[in-house]
């Protein structure tokens, strides 16, 4: 019997840095020795781009789109280090279901058993923001991904969907579906934007995978089309997605999350909103007396 | 009759009618029409096999059944859309195909992947090629719905706006759904003769005595609309009533024997302005050779009177229960046991049939029931209070009816044990076909 791969889908509001953290993620998982893919499931196939030196690469479903078979490895590419790129792709803006374009990609990859010929040790689904339809949905259910991890940062709308993503997971939980691992918590600057996640996690049952902070290495890494391991790797913001690799490589209990209900989360996300208001006040008063 | 409430199961079993995209149909019954399906091949064919086929066996005509063009929806459609694929099946099947008008309708695939169908045939609309589209995504309701989105389509996007003079004397025809009604082609004949009899000029607009769309351009100057239905074909009279000033007369009772039929063609009559004199003439002739038939047949009835059925129930739509009940009551005397209405129509329609079967006769009022599934109805008719000697309904209901050892006459979809031409039950001579269906069901029992 072979090894048992690793698949691991990480979700997130759209801009939240879940591309960015991804890439990263799975470039220190590949320099600590790990046999790793990463799979992007956004139309706009740019998930992969810092780690192919930020090219663009064909597919699934323009392949798809030109002929009726498509032998897998045609878009397979290597990037940084070895790892397997891959891109579901979508159709053009406004036409077609993207949503079952992303099960035509994935289901394509498990018929032809591609994960085991590659011997991978760690598969990475890189997918679209909110779980707005079914197709969205495919790499928690059964079968495709065991962790789910969602990347967000302290902002209502980011929470928002990442607790939209809870109450999927809770529900094809009872289906055999994907459980969650955990947040990773980005753009974590500012006390209170901790302070915020950690009231969220603790409401909804799960975990802070690791704290990720704002940072200008990362711009910089991308403007160079690399990762930070690649572009940085003695930065400290290298350092903190090793560390995020390793707690993720070491990973084995996901959990059924309790998402909260959209009016909870609002009242929730009210009072957060009228302590940020007292300290922003509190630091004026406090600005104002240092000018005196 | 006592009062049962509906009875709502979650779920259809031994379904009474098709999808929205089973309006394919509806294009099929105009002359020269032929519908292209933008959906996937199951689709179009159980619509036929269903609603064609296994009832009455009434044939695909001129482009239904197997010549009707349909995309065939992949995986490709879904994923990438399917305009260019429709656009090569339109411009394929103008090619092959000698139509007078192309109908296209939509299935759920391309109504939730979101095409942009309107666009398409738009461009074919731009080059004059005589195409039209309707949304009749399943999830839009059944083909009943889909019916009226066809037709409004047809009348928006192919025979358009008129402000022309109206023809006294014209009109516009909307009663029973073809296809769905089994009876549908000799119904219209017959309704289409006696609306003639009394010197008017009738669209017919479906079925063999239809002019194709020749006629369907005249709709905006009939003088009239007429619909002679519980409720179908209202939506599209109050549209063409915003569109081209028509005012329409709503007869919901589809009249069956003399009586009704006489009542009828005197109302449309009033309403149209038509010669009394005719229509006294024409409604005298026809009653005089309704009555020698029935004279004869009084014979029978009255010598095998301990073995004609005095109870009955209706299994079907609203229009054909509501006109079958009239008939059965004030006709043949017969006592209705147990009314369902299977077509699950709209609700802000129902308070008004429930009102038609208060007002059967002056004496006999019926509480009706609205059911779709197989297993509730089968369940109503075991269970009901008085037993129906003999069952109005489906092939469907055959079971039950065995099992309590009642008649049946297969009224309804799906008619499967019924082969139909051009058999019609409705008007003067279709009730006489009626009759002789009821009572030779009647005295086979005993064969």
């Amino acid at each position: 019997m072979g090894k048992k791969i690793k698949q691991i889908a990480i979700y997130g509001k759209g801009g939240i840095g879940k591309s960015t953290t991804t890439s990263n993620l799975t470039a220190a998982l590949s320099e600590a020795g790990y046999k790793v893919m990463q799979f992007g499931c956004d139309p706009k196939s740019d998930s992969t781009n810092t780690l192919r030196g930020g090219t663009y690469i064909p597919t699934v479903l323009d392949t798809l789109r030109e002929k009726t078979k498509v032998n897998a490895h045609e878009v397979v590419f290597q990037g940084f280090n070895g790892i397997y790129c891959v891109e579901a792709g979508g159709p053009a803006p406004g036409v077609g279901c993207a949503g079952r374009g992303i099960i035509t990609a994935v289901q394509l990859f498990k018929q032809q058993n591609i994960f085991e010929e590659l011997d991978l040790d760690i598969i990475l689904y890189d997918v679209l923001g909110d779980v707005v339809c079914g197709g969205f949905a495919v790499p928690i259910r059964e079968g495709i991904a065991q962790h789910v991890f969602t990347v967000s940062s302290s902002d209502f709308m980011s929470i928002y969907a990442s607790n939209n993503l809870f109450k999927g997971i809770s529900s094809y939980s009872r289906s055999g579906g994907a459980l969650l691992g955990g947040v990773i918590a980005n753009s974590i600057n500012q006390p209170y934007s901790k302070e915020i996640v950690d009231d969220f996690v603790k409401r909804t049952n799960t975990q802070v995978v690791e704290y990720i902070p704002r940072s200008v290495t990362v711009t910089q890494s991308e403007l160079q089309g690399k990762t930070v391991i690649e572009a940085a790797p003695e930065s400290a913001q290298a350092d903190v997605y090793r560390s995020l690799a390793k707690k993720i490589a070491a990973h084995t209990e996901s959990k059924v999350p309790t998402p909260l209900e959209v009016s909870d989360l609002r009242v929730w996300a009210g009072q957060w909103g009228k302590h940020l208001l007292e300290l922003e006040k509190q630091n004026g008063a406090a600005e104002s007396l240092i000018k005196v | 009759m006592t009062k049962q409430p509906s009875m709502k199961s979650e779920s259809i079993s031994r379904a009474r009618f098709g999808c929205a995209i089973g309006a394919m149909h509806t294009a099929v019954a105009i002359p020269g029409t032929v519908p292209i399906a933008d959906c996937g091949p199951g689709c179009a064919d159980k619509q036929y096999i269903s609603l064609v086929f296994y009832n009455g066996f009434q044939g695909s005509g001129y482009g239904g059944g197997a010549s009707l063009p349909c995309v065939n929806t992949t995986e490709k459609e879904v994923v990438f859309g399917g305009n260019d694929r429709l656009r090569e099946l339109i411009q394929a099947s103008t090619k092959v195909m000698k139509a007078d008008l192309f109908v296209v309708t939509t299935g759920c695939i391309s109504d939730i992947v979101g095409d942009d169908v309107a666009s398409v045939v738009g461009d074919f609309q731009k080059k004059n090629v005589p195409v039209v589209y309707a949304e009749t995504g399943g999830f839009r309701g059944n083909n009943f719905i889909g019916h009226e989105e066809v037709v409004k389509s047809i009348v928006d996007q192919y025979v358009g706006g008129y402000d022309g003079p109206k023809e006294q004397g014209l009109v516009n025809v909307w009663t029973e759904l073809p296809y769905q009604n089994t009876f549908w082609r000799g119904d219209l004949i017959e309704i289409k003769r006696i609306l003639e009899g009394i010197g008017l000029k009738v669209n017919i607009l479906f079925g063999h005595g239809s002019g194709g769309v020749e006629e369907w351009k005249t709709v905006p100057k009939a003088q009239f609309n007429l619909v002679l239905h519980t409720w179908l074909g209202l939506s599209v009279a109050k549209h063409l009533q915003a569109k081209y000033g028509q005012p329409f007369l709503h007869v919901p009772v589809i009249p069956v024997g003399s009586i009704g039929t006489t009542s009828f063609l005197r109302e449309v009559g009033t309403y149209a302005g038509a010669d009394p004199k005719k229509v006294e003439a024409f409604i005298k002739d026809e009653e005089s050779k309704y009555y020698k038939y029935i004279e004869e047949f009084s014979e029978f009835y009255c010598e095998y009177f301990f073995g004609v059925p005095s109870k009955f129930a209706v299994v079907t739509d609203s229009a054909y229960a509501l006109a079958i009940t009239k008939f059965a009551v004030n006709n043949l005397g017969l006592i209705p046991v147990k009314v369902i209405i299977t077509e699950d129509p709209p609700e802000e329609h129902r308070d008004a049939i429930r009102e038609q079967f208060h007002r059967i006769a002056d004496d006999v009022s019926v509480e009706v029931e609205f059911i779709e599934d197989g297993f509730v109805i089968e369940e109503a008719l075991r269970n009901s209070e008085r037993r129906p000697a003999i069952i109005f309904g489906t092939t469907w209901d055959r079971d039950v009816a065995k099992d309590i050892k009642a008649g049946i006459v297969e009224v309804s979809f799906p008619a499967s044990y019924e082969v139909v031409l051009s058999r019609s039950y409705v008007g003067y001579r279709g009730a006489l076909s009626f009759i002789e269906k009821i009572f030779t069901v009647t005295i086979s029992a005993s064969a």
